[in-house]
């Protein structure tokens, strides 16, 4: 049985909802209900039928509407007589075929009749709750009445139909009831608000449809990804991150809010960022393998696209004073940028250590206008600069935001961070389209410290099976030296900052110090939607010492012209110990561009 | 009887003495939890110490972190304790965070907890519903209290459903802070403590955080059943030592 997916409003969400594959989605022309389409559709696959839904409109709107938006089907739901479909099924003026839905409102004495005149000038009929308005009444008619279906026409079976009818409707699939039943119409049941439909209940809701067991890799309801997750925080945060919890995705569906983060993502990080076909490294590896530029970004790396995301996030929440971590200082310098283009006072928190060693990150956020504050505590990296601005939240819980730098902390933050840095696999997909005419890689991979540029790059493939996932995780001096950060093979569930995830710890459940060149993956835990990549077999990790990934920063530089940041240049250190096939498309993110470890490379490698 | 609700039940304002267990020596824990409840103290929290404090300020961070280079872990906390119900009668609480608890086995931990006669345990970062819906039934098996924490941002509804899951007190987090952090109480907070006194909550209140002397100790007490003092003892024992515990007491409650 097809899946149409009725009252689709807002882009991302259109997005989210065609990474599902319903076979049908609707967009209802019709101003009077909250779900009225008014924006533009964005790229989906051809695969699903875009569906405008009409009340009593006029030949001309519809057609109109089916030209600009290129629709495939056109679904009438008010009194449109059966001359009128004809009409609209003959006339010249569409620019493409259309399939015609005719809706038919039902409840008990329904007479099938009313359908004859309609058998020859449309391919659907669509059955609907009779109620007070013209569709999404939210609830569903009595399915037995279908049993006196005279028609052999496909219908679509419509009306209030929710995850709660899983069972009824595995019941009417098998009574002759169902015998014509084409497809399953479902919109309000699954919303959070009219026009924003909830991807994870949608995606159970198929599953179970078609008796699939397939793994979700997205967050849950609850905020966890399988086991891992949740907001492990004390009450001290909880109206902080409860806050952003009730408003991160309301606010990320607003058009204007879209609007805004495309703009500056365009106007100001220069995006889309290239998708390059590095032809040498190809060449000496013999397989294709394409660089996602994040290197080119303003401020250098992937983490702008997160900042620039919270800091709209920060203003729309009435906030004005922000606050971060950082490790390499990279993440420090993308949130003083952003302080700076908006205005508001930065705080940035740096372990001793670091600020130490990554003195000209540190120049930059002070150039920036930031306030940087060494973390005296602990280990005086990463883990503790974090501690530090967890504090600083607390005791600023009013006016303060925390724009946290990875895929880490307590829910919302690793789907909300996720979510900013999907533009990475967004743009990755259409412009490998153009390049190689397939939307699919055959590999993507990306270097984990907390898993940003990761989550960005896997996102739109995470339930794409064959995509296959590489994550490049920090071994340090060596996985069994004592001196490591890969978190996969060292780390066990506990709880950091905030959420259940793998972390490096004691038997005695401390927190225990990482150690990498890289200062970016040098964090003692993963954020937990890789946790959960890695528990489920989803994504295959590798580990990479300091030395495998300096010589790959250097085998990138001098292939290819182009000087990796260190995190980055581990993940370019697999094509040693991973050999992929000829033909495979393998894309990497080029996280980070070298500039800030220049004195690194310099210092291992005596230039 | 749980021993804090008797305690609760006597008429008359409470001092509550945190520690860090393992601070300033590894074995000063025993001899820090008689020489409290013989001073007058009337419940002590233990603190287990964590690597990674979040709610706590620089002094609890700085004991934590020598008492783990002292050698402080969970075993070695519960070898310690062993034995404690024959020399105090005191309410006996652990503060700690979830993941050493986590990794001890949240069960095992509990029924441990039973064994030794501790009465109650503190865990600022396991949240209310994690709680709820996972461990209250192995707390409540092993007869252990959860104190849970409220601050001036949690709202009545979430201060009346935190009641609900209560069954000892509620930890009254006098501003939003870390522990330490602030001294003195001026009309924002006085004004907080009044709201919450006047919800008739059916769990009494002890307010912590913030606390380090009789005039805070007074202030807050005329609010609420009882006061928690932290970090302003265990700077007090960094300074004076273990032996003077006597001092402190005094000056809080004698003044
Ligand atoms: C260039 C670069 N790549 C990767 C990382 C690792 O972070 P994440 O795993 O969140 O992408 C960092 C962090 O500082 C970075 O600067």
């Amino acid at each position: 049985m097809k899946l149409k997916v009725c009252g689709m409003k807002y882009q991302d969400n259109i997005e989210s909802i065609a990474a599902l594959k319903p076979d049908y989605l609707g967009f209802i022309f019709y101003e009077k209900t909250p779900r009225h389409f008014d924006t533009k559709i964005p790229d989906i696959s051809d695969n699903i039928k875009k569906t405008g839904v009409f009340v009593n409109a006029e030949i001309g709107t519809i057609v109109e509407k089916v030209n600009e938006f290129k629709l495939d089907a056109v679904q009438l739901h008010g009194e449109e007589s059966p001359y009128f479909c004809s009409i609209l099924r003959s006339t010249s003026l569409l620019s493409r075929p259309i399939e015609i839905i005719k809706v038919f409102s039902v409840k008990e004495g329904f007479n099938f009749e009313v359908l004859e005149p309609y058998e020859n000038v449309c391919d659907y009929y669509l059955f609907d709750t009779k109620g007070k308005l013209p569709g999404g009444n939210g609830y569903t008619f009595d399915w037995s009445l279908l049993n006196d279906y005279p028609s052999t026409k496909p219908f679509f079976l419509s009306g209030g139909i929710g995850i709660d009818q899983i069972e009824a409707i595995k019941t009417f699939q098998k009574s002759d009831a169902s015998k014509y039943c084409y497809a399953i119409d479902v919109n309000s049941k699954f919303e959070t608000e009219p026009g924003l439909k909830n991807s994870s209940i949608l995606r159970e809701f198929i599953n179970k449809l078609h008796n699939k067991k397939t793994m979700n890799y997205n967050v849950d309801d609850k905020g966890y990804y399988g086991e891992f997750g949740g907001a492990f925080i004390p009450e001290m945060l909880y109206p902080n991150v409860e806050e952003l919890r009730q408003n991160y995705l309301k606010v990320m569906a607003e058009p204007e809010f879209q609007k805004e983060f495309d703009k500056l993502l365009k106007d100001y990080v220069g995006r889309p960022s290239p998708l390059y076909f590095a032809k040498r490294l190809s060449e000496k590896y013999n397989t294709k393998i394409y660089l996602k530029r994040e290197d080119l970004n303003h401020t250098g790396a992937h983490k702008i696209n997160n900042t620039i995301g919270q800091i709209l996030m920060a203003k729309r929440l009435g906030k004005t004073r922000i606050i971060a971590e950082t490790g390499a200082g990279q993440h420090g310098v993308a949130t003083a940028t952003v302080c700076a283009l908006m205005g508001m006072e930065c705080i940035v928190y740096m372990g001793e250590i670091d600020i130490a060693r990554q003195a000209p990150n540190v120049a930059r956020m002070k150039m920036l206008g930031a306030k940087v504050v060494p973390a005296l505590s602990g280990s005086r990296t990463l883990k503790d600069a974090t501690n530090e601005a967890i504090r600083d939240w607390i005791n600023n819980p009013v006016n303060t935001h925390y724009i946290i730098g990875s895929a880490i902390g307590p829910h919302p933050y690793p789907d909300m961070v996720t979510r900013f840095q999907a533009v990475i696999s967004e743009e990755i997909k259409w412009q490998l389209r153009e390049q190689e005419g397939r939307e699919n890689p055959d590999y993507v991979v990306a270097c984990i410290g907390g898993g940003s540029n990761a989550a960005g790059t896997y996102y739109h493939y995470l339930h794409e099976p064959d995509v296959g996932i590489i994550a490049v995780e920090a071994a340090g001096l060596g996985i069994d030296s004592g001196e490591s950060a890969a978190t996969s093979v060292l780390g066990k569930e506990g709880i950091i900052h905030g959420c259940k995830t793998l972390l490096m710890q004691t038997k005695d459940g401390q927190i225990t110090e990482p150690y990498s060149i890289s200062a970016g993956l040098d964090y003692p835990g993963v954020g937990p939607m890789h946790a959960h990549l890695s528990k489920t077999g989803r994504a295959e990790f590798l580990s990479i010492t300091d030395s495998d990934a300096m010589e790959a920063g250097l085998e990138l530089s001098k292939l290819e012209g182009i000087i990796p940041a260190i995190e980055t240049s581990h993940a370019f250190a697999i094509f040693k110990h991973k050999t992929f096939k000829p033909d495979d498309v393998v894309v990497m993110s080029l996280s980070g561009r070298g500039d800030k470890d220049l004195q690194n490379y310099i210092d291992y490698f005596k230039i | 009887m749980n021993r804090i609700n008797q305690k609760l039940q006597e008429d008359k304002k409470l001092l509550s003495i945190y520690f860090t267990a393992g601070y300033p020596e590894i074995n000063d824990t025993v001899s820090i939890i008689q020489d409290l409840e013989k001073n007058g103290v009337d419940m002590i929290e233990i603190g287990l110490p964590f690597s990674d404090p979040l709610a706590d300020g620089p002094t609890i961070q700085d004991s934590s972190t020598a008492a783990l280079k002292n050698g402080m872990t969970t075993e070695v906390l519960f070898k310690q304790l062993e034995g404690i119900r024959e020399m105090v009668s005191i309410p006996l609480i652990i503060m700690g965070y979830f993941n050493p608890m986590f990794q001890y086995g949240v069960e095992a931990f509990c029924k441990k907890c039973q064994e030794l006669g501790i009465d109650g345990l503190i865990i600022p970062d396991l949240p209310v519903d994690v709680y709820h819906e996972k461990y209250q039934a192995i707390f409540e098996k092993y007869g252990l209290i959860n104190v849970f924490l409220i601050t001036p941002q949690t709202s009545d509804e979430r201060i009346r459903y935190i009641d609900s899951i209560s069954n000892g007190f509620i930890y009254m987090v006098s501003s939003a802070s870390t522990t330490g952090a602030k001294s003195g109480f001026g009309e924002e907070q006085t004004a907080y403590f009044e709201r919450i006194g006047n919800m008739n909550l059916n769990n009494p209140q002890v307010i912590g955080f913030g606390i380090s002397n009789n005039e805070t100790f007074t202030q807050a007490t005329k609010y609420a059943k009882g006061a928690i003092i932290g970090s302003a003892f265990v700077k007090h024992v960094t300074k004076h030592g273990v032996d003077s515990i006597d001092t402190f007491t005094n000056s809080i409650l004698n003044a």
